[in-house]
């Protein structure tokens, strides 16, 4: 049952990152102008992190949905969320109107203040699971099952992904 | 028959190593794909002035402003730099062009322009520089519901000192909204998709998080 859980935890997740990157690569400057309306990074910094954000979600989404290095995936996706709901709080608390820019668009928004609540409580929920991914694993009918193999002998400290916290490490 | 433990975690850890590898070419892929795609706004030393231009030719450095008369980080760009920007032009260390045009979709971005090109085509760039200033000094909120409409624009205009009944005659013609699509086309096939957008010596100026900062260090860039 809760394997069935997880799969459909991240398919939801890979879902929606493939998309929310897909949306923004196709306007790099767009996007980088979406980072910089958050004025919270230097000015060469919003450009990379511009530049960046769209391939990296893409490539979680993507790793998400086939469940490659799922918790490694689903612990760079938490942070991502995380790092998310920081900024979305920081222009709220600011007083700054802007689109989240979290699916294509971003700068000013006469609306935005009504929006970064659901906003925040939305990437709230998405933190919680892919936490819920990266402290189990990625279910049903993930690669990870098929490309891994489970140790034979007994293990003090039963793993059955290897060690994903190297991966993380490699991620990160 | 199976394998010893320790293979099978060597053979784990490659695989695992493998993948993060994959997954990382990905990104670092896509990232080089859209910094290649992503053009920022540059231009040729000696490109033809299409704004209302302070300061000599042979100035040290080359500043250009691509604004919208209602977006709100204009003005305070405004507030911060063009009092400072217009000494450091009569003092013949930078060259300033402001390129207003119509980013935004609103009907006072659009009034703002037209009156302003008018005035600044007018031909007295003194009068221009001055309706620059007052219709930033005098910025209505981009949120707000009261926007002033022409005749409110064309009472500032004559305190900067335009020809009222030139001005009027101008404005009901189609040569205004000529003037305004022009600078704003331009504007667009320069690439310019937000405002404020600064070229500092042809390239594209992003120093700084917040508008105050980019203005600091442009002003600490030219002074």
């Amino acid at each position: 049952m809760t394997s069935w859980l997880l799969l459909a935890i991240r398919a939801a997740l890979g879902v929606l990152w493939v998309w929310a990157g897909a949306v923004k690569i196709t306007d790099p400057y767009g996007a980088v102008l979406a980072v910089r309306a958050y004025q919270l990074l230097p000015g060469d910094v919003a450009e990379v992190v511009g530049h960046l954000l769209p391939s990296l979600e893409i490539v979680v989404g993507v790793a998400l949905l086939l469940g490659v290095l799922t918790r490694a995936s689903a612990a760079v996706s938490a942070v991502l969320f995380g790092a998310f709901v920081i900024g979305i709080a920081s222009v709220w608390q600011r007083g700054i109107l802007i689109d989240c820019g979290c699916f294509g668009g971003g700068g000013f928004d006469p609306d935005a203040a009504d929006k970064y609540p659901w906003e925040i409580a939305r990437d709230v929920v998405l933190l919680a699971a892919s936490l819920l991914l990266a402290w189990r694993d990625g279910g049903r009918w993930s690669l990870d099952a098929r490309l891994f193999r489970r140790t034979p002998e007994p293990d003090p400290q039963p793993d059955p992904h290897a060690d994903p916290h190297a991966d993380q490490g490699a991620l990160a | 028959m199976t394998p010893a433990p320790h293979d099978t975690r060597r053979r784990n850890l490659r695989i695992g190593a493998v993948a993060a590898i994959v997954l990382v070419l990905a990104v670092v892929a896509g990232y080089v794909a859209s910094s290649r795609q992503d053009d920022p706004v540059t231009e040729a030393a000696g490109a033809p002035a299409v704004g209302l231009v302070i300061g000599p030719d042979d100035a040290d450095h080359r500043v250009v402003v691509y604004e919208d008369f209602l977006c709100p980080y204009c003005g305070e760009l405004e507030r911060q730099t063009s009092a400072e920007l217009a000494e450091l032009a009569q003092a013949g260390r930078v060259q300033v062009e402001y390129r207003a045009f119509q980013l935004l979709d609103h009907d006072y971005s659009r009034e703002a322009l037209l009156v302003y090109e008018v005035v600044r085509r007018q031909g007295d760039d003194a009068v221009a520089q001055r309706l620059h200033d007052l219709l930033f000094e005098q910025q209505p909120s981009e949120s707000g519901r009261e926007f002033p409409g022409r005749d409110e624009l064309v009472a500032l205009a004559v305190e900067a000192g335009a020809d009222e009944q030139q001005l009027r005659d101008t404005l009901e013609t189609a040569q205004a909204g000529i003037w305004a699509d022009e600078v704003t086309e331009a504007a667009q096939d320069a690439g310019v998709m937000s405002t404020p957008t600064l070229l500092l010596d042809g390239k594209e100026f992003t120093d700084g998080r917040t508008v105050d900062e980019l203005a600091e260090n442009l002003l600490a860039a030219v002074r």
